[in-house]
Formats: C-alpha cells, structure tokens, sequence
C-alpha cells in the first residue's frame, strides 16, 4: 500500500488539478484506505461549499453610480475629416459675410476665387516642372559621379594588389577610429566647459 | 475575453456605455471579492467604486494580450493592498508558515479525526465557512476568494498577485485547512 497522501494532494485532486499519474495513484490508494476515503469524502463536502458561497448583493443603481462619478472622457482625437469640415465651414461663413457685407453676389465671388486660383495654379505649374526637370539632371549627375569613383577605386586596388588594398583599408579605418574618438573627447569637454 | 476587449476598445474611443457595460458585467464579481477579503458590504461597494474609477483612468494602459478581468483583479488587490497599508493592517509574509496559538496548522498527513462537516448541511457549511472566512489572515483569505469565489485559475491568480504558482496553490491550500481548522473549532 502507498502511504497516504497530503491534504493538499486530496484538494488538487478534488479541483483536478493533480496531474493523471499521481490522481491515479491516490485512486489506488483510496481503494484500500478508509481513514483517506473519509478525509477526501469530508473535503469534498468542504469543496462544494468554497465552490458555492453566495455572490455579495449589489445595488440596482450601482452602475449608475459608478458611471456618474467618471470623469469626461476625454476629446475624441480629431482626424482627417474634422479639420476639412472645419475649412469648408470657415470659407462658407467668410463667403457669406462677403455678400453680406459687399452685396457682392456668391455666384461673383465663387468665380472670383476659382479665377485667382486658376492663376496661380498656372504661375506655381510652370516653376514645378523645371524643378522636376532639375532633381532629374542632378540626380543623373550625381549617379554619373558615383561610378566614376566605383570605376577609380577599382582600378586603384588593382594597381594596389591584395596587400596593399588591405594595407590601406586598415589605415582608414584607424583613421576613422582616431576622428570618432578625437571627436567624442573634443565634444565630451565642450560638455563639460 | 474578445468581447472585453471590443469594449475597451469603445471605451477608449469616447463610448461610455461600452465602459458601463463593463461595470455591469464585473460589478458582482469585484464586490464578491472586495466583500469577501474586507468583510465588509459598504467598504466593498466603495472600494468598488473607486477601482473602477482607477479602470477607467488607466484604461490606455491595458494590453490587450492579457485577459481583461486579471487585468482589472490586479487593480482591486494594489488597492487592497494600499488600503492595508494605510490602515496599517498586518500583512501576511509569503515566506512564514501560518500557526495557530495551539501549533501547527497544516496536518502533513490525511486526518481523518471526528467528521466536522457532516454535522452540518451544505447551507450551514456555507455560513460557517463565511464567518470562518473573516478570522483567516487577509492574505490567504484574498488568495481563497480569488481562487473559489472568482473562479480564477492558479495561472491568473499568480499574474493578479504576482506570485510563483506554487506559492499560490499552497496559499489557497493553506487558507482551506485554516477554515477547516476555524470551524471545527467553532
């Protein structure tokens, strides 16, 4: 016979919380021990009992309550639609109070307004294109550049040989080493004066 | 749990009904537990309150990766704790085993001994168990009311509490055998 299991074990099992092997063992166990029976018997009774303790009574309006003493929430943030609605309000209120007044009719003022649009549309179009056209020459010029030195380095290495390549990159790089850390100290005593 | 975080997420836009709705579908459960580990109906209905109050503040900063309700348990037990702490109530160490005045609580082997719990019908039981509940020290008595009144799992009452699972399950168990212990006494 397996000696006699824990309280504890007897609650996990009763909960299922012992694992198969062991809820098995205390199964076999039961069968030929009647003081475990009986203490398993009256933790289960216990069991059902911590299991089915009334719920605590809560007031009808206690939601109510609760929401009340909430604070505002907070604005909802604005997003693309607001601001536009906002504008189209604007310009309409501004269009009215022009007519008002002027006693310039809207039909006037919306023709106005598309006019001075349409010519400046007209004058900035222009100007965009030749910009355009420019970042394009630059930027062909600036690839240009880059291959010509790609091309340079290559040939430079070459001409170098395999040591020398490696004899110059390790001076580059103790060279890059010395500027950041020069650099780090000029700045640290900037800092510090 | 979708369904909680649906409601977060409402709320979080401006919807109040959809944090009301949350208030509604804990409102029991978080006064059970207040109500259970205070021993006190109108501190827990307050308390209540107030934790929801804190919900609602900090609701930017639940994760929806977490379940909302152990979210929301780990709000109640800080303020448990704060309240504790004000009043000066004593805590219970993690590390020291629980005694009685008349030695060891915890049996290490099965104890048959004389049948308490048969005396009693199960509705006695309960209201033997709630009195019991109230002489348990806070600490195993929150862990018991988490664990059988709120039904959570030993898993989420480790994450509320922030204890190792082991610690937990003898915790819970250590508060049974107390109330055990308490009513046979009584």
């Amino acid at each position: 016979m397996t000696s006699c299991p824990r309280p504890e074990e007897l609650y996990l099992y009763l909960e299922g919380e012992l694992g198969p092997y062991d809820a098995r063992k205390l199964e076999e166990h039961l069968e030929c021990c009647a003081a475990c029976r009986d203490a398993l018997a009256e933790r289960r009774l216990l069991h059902e009992a911590f299991t089915s303790l009334p719920p605590f009574e809560v007031p009808d309006g206690f939601a109510r309550s609760v929401m009340d003493s909430l604070p505002e929430p907070e604005a909802v943030k604005a997003g693309w639609l607001n601001p536009l609605l906002a504008g189209a309000a604007a310009l309409a209120v501004g269009l009215l109070g022009f007519y008002v007044l002027t006693g310039t009719s809207l039909v006037e003022v919306l023709v106005a307004v598309n006019g001075f649009l349409g010519s400046a549309v007209a004058r900035i179009a222009p100007l965009a294109v030749k910009t355009l056209k420019l970042g394009g020459v630059l930027l062909k010029v600036v690839g240009d550049l880059l291959a010509l030195g790609f091309e340079g380095l290559g040939t430079f290495t070459r001409l170098l040989g395999r040591e020398g390549t490696v004899a110059v990159l390790g001076l580059v790089l103790l060279l890059t080493i010395l500027a950041v850390f020069g650099a780090r100290r000029f700045l640290h005593q900037g800092e510090q004066s | 749990m979708t369904e909680d975080r649906q409601l977060v997420s409402r709320a979080l836009k401006g919807d109040r009904k959809a944090f009301e709705m949350i208030v509604r579908k804990y409102e029991q459960p978080l006064t059970s537990y207040l109500g259970r580990v205070t021993g006190e109906r109108e501190a827990a209905l307050d308390f209540a309150q107030e934790i929801f109050l804190k919900a609602y503040c900090s609701l930017r900063s639940y994760r929806p990766d977490f379940k909302f309700s152990t979210w929301l348990f780990k709000i109640a037990s800080n303020h448990l704790i704060d309240h504790w702490r004000k009043k000066k109530l004593p805590t219970v160490s993690i590390d020291q085993p629980i005694e009685e005045e008349d030695g060891e609580v915890l049996p290490q082997v099965a104890d048959p001994g004389p049948s308490v719990v048969r005396k009693f019908e199960l509705a006695e039981i309960r209201e033997k168990i709630e009195r019991a509940l109230k002489s348990v020290p806070a600490g195993l008595r929150e862990l018991f009311v988490l664990r059988h009144v709120n039904e959570f799992s030993y898993e989420e009452i480790a994450d509320i509490k922030g204890l190792p699972v082991g610690t937990v399950k003898n915790r819970v168990f250590q508060a049974k055998e107390l109330l055990r212990k308490r009513m046979e006494a009584a």
